[in-house]
Parts: structure tokens; sequence; C-alpha cells
């Protein structure tokens, strides 16, 4: 008698199970979208919550990520198809090893727009550094070698004229661990994306000196990218990709950079963020978060060649990546607008 | 292979016994010994580096999931070329060596304390029971406040890592120590003192050396963690340069001086038994 129940049960556990999946598999492509809790991810979220990937016959999974190094490694197994990161060390190392490809810009320095800034500790600015030039001989914080943080820090060397190895930069791998020794004047100075530098220089501990935008001529922060085999192989779903993602790059910047959108949609656009970002607090305290110092994501994905250049020299002549990377085995360009 | 008795030695004794008509008596002893067989652990190194290589060479080993040795090994002569080697060792080494010799000596001093005294070990062995477990990487951003991020909070790092195994190996050899020896000691008249440093030292040395064995080796698991925070140099750091930038050859020469460091301590140890247990022979 058990055993019939038994089998009755698995019979339809396996019925709904298939009529579960039979729908969509058929429908729509599945992949795996990856993604950091930080409001420069919001396109992703947006495009997925207003069914514009839907409309593009993809179905999307958001898989989260800690940290951006983990989901290159990821794109590159074929765990995760799409993300969205600053170019690092590890991103160039997998395209040279010819595993992933950037085929997008997202996260932009323009002008208009309120961009990284460059901190300093109370301790450091009462000491004399109050313009990025006296950085000279003092210590700067970075996550990693090879971070987007290491090539601000040179980028403001080069700039300023005096030699990379007269800035000290202290890595300290997690975003937290820095903020804690900008804030105690163990480190001299950072630089870091207004949302974050905005709610520290509130704070008694740190003074801003300067802006990234000095320094970095249309800095292309992050980049969007897939595995090869996806650019290669399946060009069209990246198309589609792309075509759904830059809906929600124009609903974000209409609503959180431009402020065009009307208050009520834009109060849905930081619902559908929160979900993922500041998910920890009630929408009331994360609002206001979400939405201080948007920065502009480039419209259509397009994608700043030059910058990526720029970075691209950078991480050579420091020796980070191997000497036979070039732009065409780290990006292709044939599927966004280029400038 | 190492306890198999033998056989051919009484060959000769059970033909004369024979012929008295008595029973031959093999000769059981011997075996459950272990000889040393030098070439064995070479030999299996390079097997398995062999099969390695073959396996990268094909490509059935992918270069994503695992690089070459020979690359590996690249990535260590460039080291060693263009003289970055000498300063992450160096580097490492200090941190090593300051934070494991502090925290042996206060491990040693404090579990000598809870072996000896009642007071003590009420007192102190719940302490160590309740902070011995605790990660200590997970006590990194306090350690940042605690002892900067300079040398200070390295050496912290290993020292705390060091200390607690140190405590409960020095208490466990003074708790084995054989009692019959004191008795006899305290019957013939000795001091305290001289109990302590002729039979309770003596007695403790071989728990308290393996447990500098356990502990040296946990020295270098949490260089890595201890050289996360602002190091610019340090084997450590150079591993986990080699993780940000997805340079395997150099993460896999990294960690293969890791394990350099490793053996070279535990040979260094196995001396030092060698010479302060020469009384157990």
């Amino acid at each position: 008698m058990t055993a019939i129940t038994r089998r009755t049960l698995g019979a339809l556990a396996l019925t709904t199970a298939l009529a579960g999946f039979a729908l969509p598999s058929a429908a729509a492509d599945k992949i795996n979208v990856g993604i950091l809790s930080l409001t420069s991810h919001s396109p992703s979220i947006i495009a997925e919550a207003k069914g514009y990937f839907d409309a593009q016959d993809i179905d999307v999974e958001f898989v989260s990520f800690q940290a951006a190094q983990p989901m290159a490694v990821a794109i590159a197994s074929g765990d995760v198809d799409f993300g969205m990161t600053a170019i690092s060390g590890g991103l160039i190392s997998l395209a040279d090893k010819g595993v992933i490809k950037v085929i997008g810009g997202a996260l932009q320095e323009t002008p208009e727009i309120d961009g990284q800034k460059i901190l300093a500790s109370k301790a450091a600015f009462d000491a004399g550094v109050k313009t990025p030039a006296d950085l000279k001989d003092h210590s700067f914080g970075i996550t990693t070698t090879g971070s987007s943080f290491h090539y601000m820090a040179h980028k403001i060397a080069d700039k300023e004229g005096f030699d990379r190895s007269e800035i000290h930069v202290k890595p300290l791998q997690k975003v937290p661990a820095i903020i804690a020794s900008l804030k105690s004047g163990q480190i001299d100075a950072w630089s870091i994306v207004p949302n974050i530098a905005g709610a520290l220089t509130k704070g008694p501990e740190v003074v801003e000196i300067g802006k990234i935008s000095d320094y970095v001529d249309d800095y292309q922060v992050t980049t969007v990218f897939t595995s090869t085999k996806n650019a290669t192989e399946k060009k069209d779903l990246v198309e589609r990709f792309l075509a759904g993602l830059s809906e929600g790059i124009s609903d974000y910047n209409a609503a959180l950079v431009d402020k065009t959108m009307s208050e009520e949609d834009t109060a849905a656009i930081v619902g559908m963020i929160h979900k993922y970002v500041y998910s920890d607090q009630p929408l009331d305290k994360a609002d206001p978060r979400i939405r201080a110092g948007a920065m502009r994501i480039n419209e259509g994905a397009a994608l700043s060649v030059a910058s990526v250049e720029d970075q691209l020299e950078w991480f050579k002549s420091e020796g980070l990546v191997p000497d036979g990377v070039t732009m065409e085995k780290l990006v292709d360009t044939s599927f966004v607008e280029t400038r | 292979m190492s306890h198999d008795a033998t056989h051919e030695q009484p060959a000769t004794d059970a033909a004369t016994a024979n012929e008295s008509g008595q029973r031959p008596v093999p000769f059981r002893g011997g075996g459950f010994v272990h000889r040393s067989l030098g070439p064995v652990a070479p030999l299996v190194f390079l097997a398995i580096l062999a099969v390695w290589e073959l396996g990268s060479r094909s490509g059935f080993i992918s270069p994503i999931a695992l690089p070459a040795p020979s690359e590996a090994f690249g990535a260590l002569v460039d080291l060693f070329q263009t003289g970055m080697l000498w300063k992450h060792l160096g580097a490492s080494l200090y941190r090593l060596v300051v934070g494991w010799t502090l925290g042996s000596l206060l491990g040693i001093a404090v579990g000598l304390f809870i072996g000896l005294f009642s007071l003590a070990r009420a007192g102190l062995l719940p302490l160590v029971s309740a902070l011995f477990p605790v990660p200590k990487i997970a006590l990194l951003p306090l350690f940042i406040i605690w002892f900067g991020i300079g040398e200070g909070s390295k050496v912290a790092t290993i020292l705390f890592g060091t200390f607690f195994p140190t405590v409960i190996a020095t208490y466990g050899g003074v708790d084995n120590v054989d009692r019959n020896l004191i008795r006899m000691g305290q019957s013939f008249g000795m001091s305290w003192l001289s109990i302590v440093r002729k039979i309770i030292l003596p007695g403790a040395m071989p728990a308290i050396l393996s447990g500098f064995r356990i502990s040296a080796s946990i020295a270098i698991v949490l260089l890595v963690a201890a050289e996360m925070i602002g190091a610019e140099f340090g084997v450590g750091a150079y591993i986990l340069m080699a993780g940000a930038l997805f340079a395997l050859d150099q993460l896999i020469a990294g960690v293969a001086l890791l394990s350099l460091i490793g053996l070279i301590i535990a040979w260094l140890i196995g001396k030092l038994e060698k010479r302060l247990l020469s009384w157990r022979t």
C-alpha cells in the first residue's frame, strides 16, 4: 500500500516538475547574471523587474557575488553568463587565456555628474594633505593589487608628476577594511564612488580633497562582460541581453541620474533596486542611499575604447598582466557603439 | 612493507635442533619497526609532478583549472631573478619567527602555570578553551585598530594563532609526566624546583615539541591571513596578489614556497627532538 502511494506521489511530483520547467524552457533562453549589491548593478535588476529581458525572450536568474574577482572566474567557468564590474587584473588575465570578453561599457565618469571622490583622513589633512598633489609620500588604500583603486592611485601620481612608487598603496582586501583604516587614520587617502564618499565625509574623520575625473579622462569605470563562448557562438543571445539591459540603463539614468522621471516611477524603480541592494535595511532607510550619488551608466552600454586601452596599458606597464594581451583579446567591439 | 617479520635467520638453528628430536622454535621477534626508505618520498613526489605536467601538456588539465608545474616553476625563477623572492621570504620569515617565538614562549609559560598550579588551572583553562576556537581571521578588523596595519597586526595574528595550541600541548604534557618519577624525586628529598626542572620539564618535552609541529603549521596557515592587511611584501601577500590577478602560475609558486617553509620547519623541529629527547633512548 505504501509503495503505491509513494509511487503515485513520485509521479505527481515528476509531472508538476515537468510542467513547471517545460513552459519557460521551451519559450526563453535561461541565463545567469552576476551582480554585486551595489547601485551600479541596478540596470539588470530594473530590466528584469520591468520585463525587458522577458521581451527579449530571456529568462534571467541573478547570482550574487561579494567581489568582482569571483564573478569573473564564474563567467570563465560558465556558471554565470553575464557580469558587470571594473576592469581588474584578474579579468584581463582571464581574457588573455581566451575565456572572457568585454562586450560593452557601463559606469563612466562624465564631467556634468558627480563622480568618484578622492578622500583623505582628517589626520593626514591636518598634516598637510589638502589636494591630491600633496599625496606624494603618503599612503593610499586599495583592495587588491591590480584593482581599480590601484589604477586611480597611480593615475594621480602620473598627473601630479611624482613617481608611482612615491604614493604608497596599501592592499587591505575589502572596502570595509579600507573604511576602518581611513577613519582611524592608518591610511592617508582613498578614492571611492560618490555615495560611499558622501556618507564618509559627513563624519569628522574624513575630508574630500579632489575628484577622480580630474585625473582620468572619460574613465570607463565598469564594463559588461561575458564568456568568449557566448560572444562567438551565441551572438544573438548577447545582442538580446544587451538590448534588454540598455532599456534598464535608460530607466536608471532617467530615474536616478538625470531625474527626468516622475517621482512615482522613480519610487517604483528604487523599490525594484531595493530587492537586491541595501536589502538588509527597511525601504525608507535604503531609499536615500540608493538615490544618492548615482553615476551615469552609458546609454546602449556604449564603450569608451580609449579608456579601456589606457587601463590595459597601465596594467602592462606595472607588469600585472602578461605582455601579450591585446585589445582584440580583451574587447569584442561588435556589439555596442564605441567612442 | 615496514611491518614484515624476519624469516630467514632461524633456518640453520632449525636444522641442528631436528637431529636431537626437538621441535624447532622459530624466532618470532622483529617486525613492527619502521625502516627508513629514503628514495620513496621523492619518487612519489616526482611521479605526481610528471602526471600533472603530462596532463597539462596534453590539454587534459585545462590551464584555467590548474597551470602546469613547469609554469609555476617559471614563476619561481622570475621571483628569484628579480630578487623579489628574498624580499617576500624575508618579510614573511620575520613575521613567522617573531609571532611564533613569542606565541610559543607565552604558551609554554601559561601552559606550565596551568599544569603546575591548581589556581591557574581553575582560572585560565576555561579562558583558553573559550578563546582557542575563535577564528583569528574574524578578529582581523579589531587587530587593525589595536595593532595598526603595520607589522603589529600581522605578528599579533600569528602570535594568537600559535599561543593556544602551545598552552594545550604544554599542560597536557605536564599532566602526563610519570607520577612514579615525581614520587621518587620526592622520596629522595628533591626540592620542588628541582622536580620541575629535572623531571616535569623533560617529561613534558615530547608533548611540547609535538605541539610545536602543530603550532608552526598553524602559523604558516595564518601567514596568508595576516598578510591580507596592508602587506606590500611577504609570501602570503604574493599569493593574495596572484589570486587577485588570476595569475595561477604565481599562485602555485607561492603555495609551493609555503610548503617548503613547512618542510624546513618540520625538519628543524625533528633535529630539536633528537637533541632534547635523547634521554628517551
